[in-house]
């Protein structure tokens, strides 16, 4: 080729695209098949919920909560209890404790997997993410058999949890995550070895350690940067600190190494559960009585499976709350695109902004 | 009958026309079939392109404002009528032998680059800037196969010609009639590694995956597609319905036009297309990723063009 391609067009990737899950709106200038500049627009799925938490009263806001985002579902209400509970200086009952890290790390294998496979769909690798998918459906089994729900669990409250794990149940749990390992290490084995996957994600979407710090980016972003950061080890919650937690760190920071660090947490999930079984003592599984939330102020955050959540929570004498606000891990994460996308290939936008699990709906709220 | 006649059967009717029109749709309703049940799916019905087409048939066409509309309405028309008369070109052993008159091998070529133009000027029509990058991407990709095309038909062509004591022959119908009296190209090691290009010239040409990159979905939203609707859509996938039959039976009279005459001949014929598929389009499909437009360009001259020339080599030393 003699003459250099030139010319620079702008591609408009959403606010409505096949390759994202939610609306969102890129205007990418494109030179050639290389992408030079990157807009980021959001805000088409604003629905007003935080002022609408000023308007329900504080149980009434864990059923609102639970319903900002399908995936991270149980994350938001378990951080708002926490919130709650910080102000009122509630202590939830030991296997109250357990039960919370039990839904939340089963929403984490669900999730984590989603994104995994989305991944291979956007490959075009589909019989792969078809694969993912039907494993996927173990954990959805999971959530529907012991929660009644595929989606949202309605597990928390303020003060516990509002559901008990029984004989059937449990047995249902620990079988069910015993089809799950072997399967998740297949999965494991073929994103780390398939020439397909590897060819279209490794050094690809790459945030340096640096960038990563200087961005603020949270959850398996970080931790596949080298950011050894997790909210479940560095501020543990619920029963965090005395569960064997293991935190995985990659250094390359490509969509490749994502991919891993969400696979092998979705394993480390299993192992909590186990563990949160076989320690589980008997006993109440959330307060005797609906507990009043004093006037007061306060942070809670929780690692949900794109990363830190973090919840404010002001209280006054009314049963309404004066004010709510949450930072998800999304927010943090998709200024990093911006890193990650300059000087990308055209074909693998769709790849990279995936790579961040992007959650719209948390983010817009 | 008088052989203008029965040029015209042969582009309207039989091989071209309505028979490769229902056999284009049935051998995609097959294929979908089979990427489905190694996918652990089970499948639209055989029919469903059929209803696909009758469905878009019911629609409008609507051509976007900023498309140039003469183009983006030829453009489909252009591959179709291209594609109706590559296959008739194309000989079926024992049933059918195309008509001097209609072309050889190399017309044949020209014919089946037609439908990649058709794309690119479709997606240059459509004023899309997804159609932009769909159409430099099919170019790219066409550079890229078109050399191991034009490598392994000059293989074939000079095995043949060379074995019949002439220079390179470029008739279809010579090569069909030479393999059926010395034996099919396919059990013949030296014609193996034009097989093998050959092979990776299936996808490329039909744009499935790994090669699907001029169309890919999660991209590029279909690059020259997107704009099209109703019948002209159609006329899309008419197009490349019948492209997968002009496709697959070039490669059977290349390497394996090995069958009984008449109805046999025929059937015989149908089975080879059907296992051909499967093989060569479905299960590859269903078992790769896609691959970035640079990542294919090398790729293709690398290996399928390696393997071409040393097919080519090695007919001419031996």
């Amino acid at each position: 080729m003699t003459t250099a391609v030139t010319e620079t067009y702008t591609i408009p990737v959403g606010p409505l695209h096949v390759a994202l899950e939610e609306p969102m709106y890129f205007r990418i200038d494109v030179h050639g098949e290389t992408v030079a500049r990157v807009d980021i627009n959001a805000g088409h799925v604003h629905r007003g919920i935080e002022y609408l938490t000023t308007k329900r009263t504080m149980l009434q806001n864990v059923v609102l909560t639970e319903r900002i985002c399908s995936l991270c579902s149980n994350s938001h209400p378990e951080t708002f209890a926490m919130a709650a509970e910080r102000i009122a200086g509630i202590e939830i009952p030991e296997r109250a404790a357990l039960l919370r890290v039990v839904a939340a790390e089963v929403k984490r294998i669900a999730s984590n997997l989603f994104n995994v496979a989305l991944l291979a769909h956007l490959v075009g690798y589909e019989t792969l993410f078809m694969h993912v998918m039907q494993v996927r459906e173990i954990a959805q089994d999971i959530k529907e058999t012991v929660f009644g729900n595929r989606m949202d669990l309605g597990a928390i409250c303020i003060g516990g949890v509002r559901y008990d794990l029984d004989e059937k149940t449990t047995g249902f749990l620990v079988g069910s995550l015993d089809r799950l390992v072997p399967e998740i290490e297949a999965i494991v084995q073929t994103y780390r070895t398939n020439g397909s996957i590897l060819g279209r994600t490794r050094d690809v979407g790459v945030l340096t350690r640096e960038q990563a710090i200087a961005c603020g980016v949270v959850g398996p972003v970080a931790r596949a940067s080298g950011v050894a950061y997790d909210v479940r080890a560095v501020a543990p919650y619920a029963a965090y600190d005395r569960l064997p937690l293991e935190v995985h760190v990659l250094t390359d920071g490509d969509v490749w190494s994502r991919a891993m660090i969400r696979l092998a947490e979705a394993l480390t999930a299993i192992d909590l559960v186990r563990a949160c079984l076989r320690d589980l003592p008997d006993g109440p599984t959330r307060l005797a009585e609906t507990p009043d939330i004093p006037p007061g102020q306060a942070i809670a955050k929780s690692e949900a499976p794109r990363g830190e959540l973090i919840y404010y929570l002001k209280t006054n004498d009314e049963p309404r709350p004066e004010r709510v606000k949450w930072r998800v891990p999304t927010f943090m994460n998709w200024d990093a695109l911006r890193f990650m996308l300059a000087g990308a290939k055209l074909a693998d936008i769709a790849i990279i902004v995936n790579s961040i699990d992007p959650c719209v709906s948390c983010t817009e709220r | 009958m008088p052989t203008d006649l029965l040029i015209l059967v042969s582009v309207l009717i039989f091989p071209g026309g309505l028979f490769a029109f229902s056999l284009g749709l049935m051998l995609k309703g097959v294929d979908r079939r089979v990427a489905a049940r190694l996918q652990g799916r089970v499948g639209p019905p055989l029919l469903q392109p059929a209803f696909d087409l009758i469905k878009l048939g019911f629609k409008r066409t609507m051509v976007p404002d900023s498309a140039a509309p003469g183009v983006f309405l030829a453009a489909p028309l252009i591959g179709t009528v291209a594609m109706l008369l590559a296959v008739a070109l194309v000989p079926i052993a024992g049933v059918y032998t195309p008509d001097p008159r209609l072309g050889n091998l190399l017309v044949l070529l020209y014919l089946l680059s037609v439908p990649g133009v058709a794309l690119m000027l479709a997606g240059s029509a459509s004023g899309s800037p997804f159609g932009a990058v769909g159409f430099s991407r099919e170019m790219a990709l066409m550079l890229a196969y078109e050399a191991t095309i034009v490598l392994v038909v000059a293989a074939v062509g000079l095995r043949t010609g060379l074995a019949e004591g002439g220079v390179v022959t470029f008739s279809l119908a010579e090569i069909v009639r030479h393999q059926q009296e010395h034996g099919a190209y396919l059990l013949d090691p030296l014609m193996w590694p034009a097989l093998g290009a050959f092979l990776f010239f299936y996808p490329a040409n039909l744009g499935i995956v790994p090669f699907d990159i001029p169309e890919a979905e999660t991209e590029i939203l279909e690059g020259p597609l997107l704009e099209y609707s109703g019948p002209a859509l159609a006329l899309f996938k008419v197009m490349s319905a019948l492209k997968t039959v002009v496709v697959l039976s070039l490669g059977i009279a290349l390497f394996c036009p090995i069958a009984p005459h008449g109805i046999a001949g025929l059937a015989v014929w149908l089975a080879s297309m059907v296992v051909l598929l499967a093989v060569g389009i479905s299960a590859v499909r269903v078992s790769i990723g896609r691959m970035r437009i640079d990542q294919a360009f090398s790729f293709f001259l690398k290996w399928p063009l390696l393997l071409a020339a040393a097919s080519l080599t090695v007919v001419v030393v031996v």
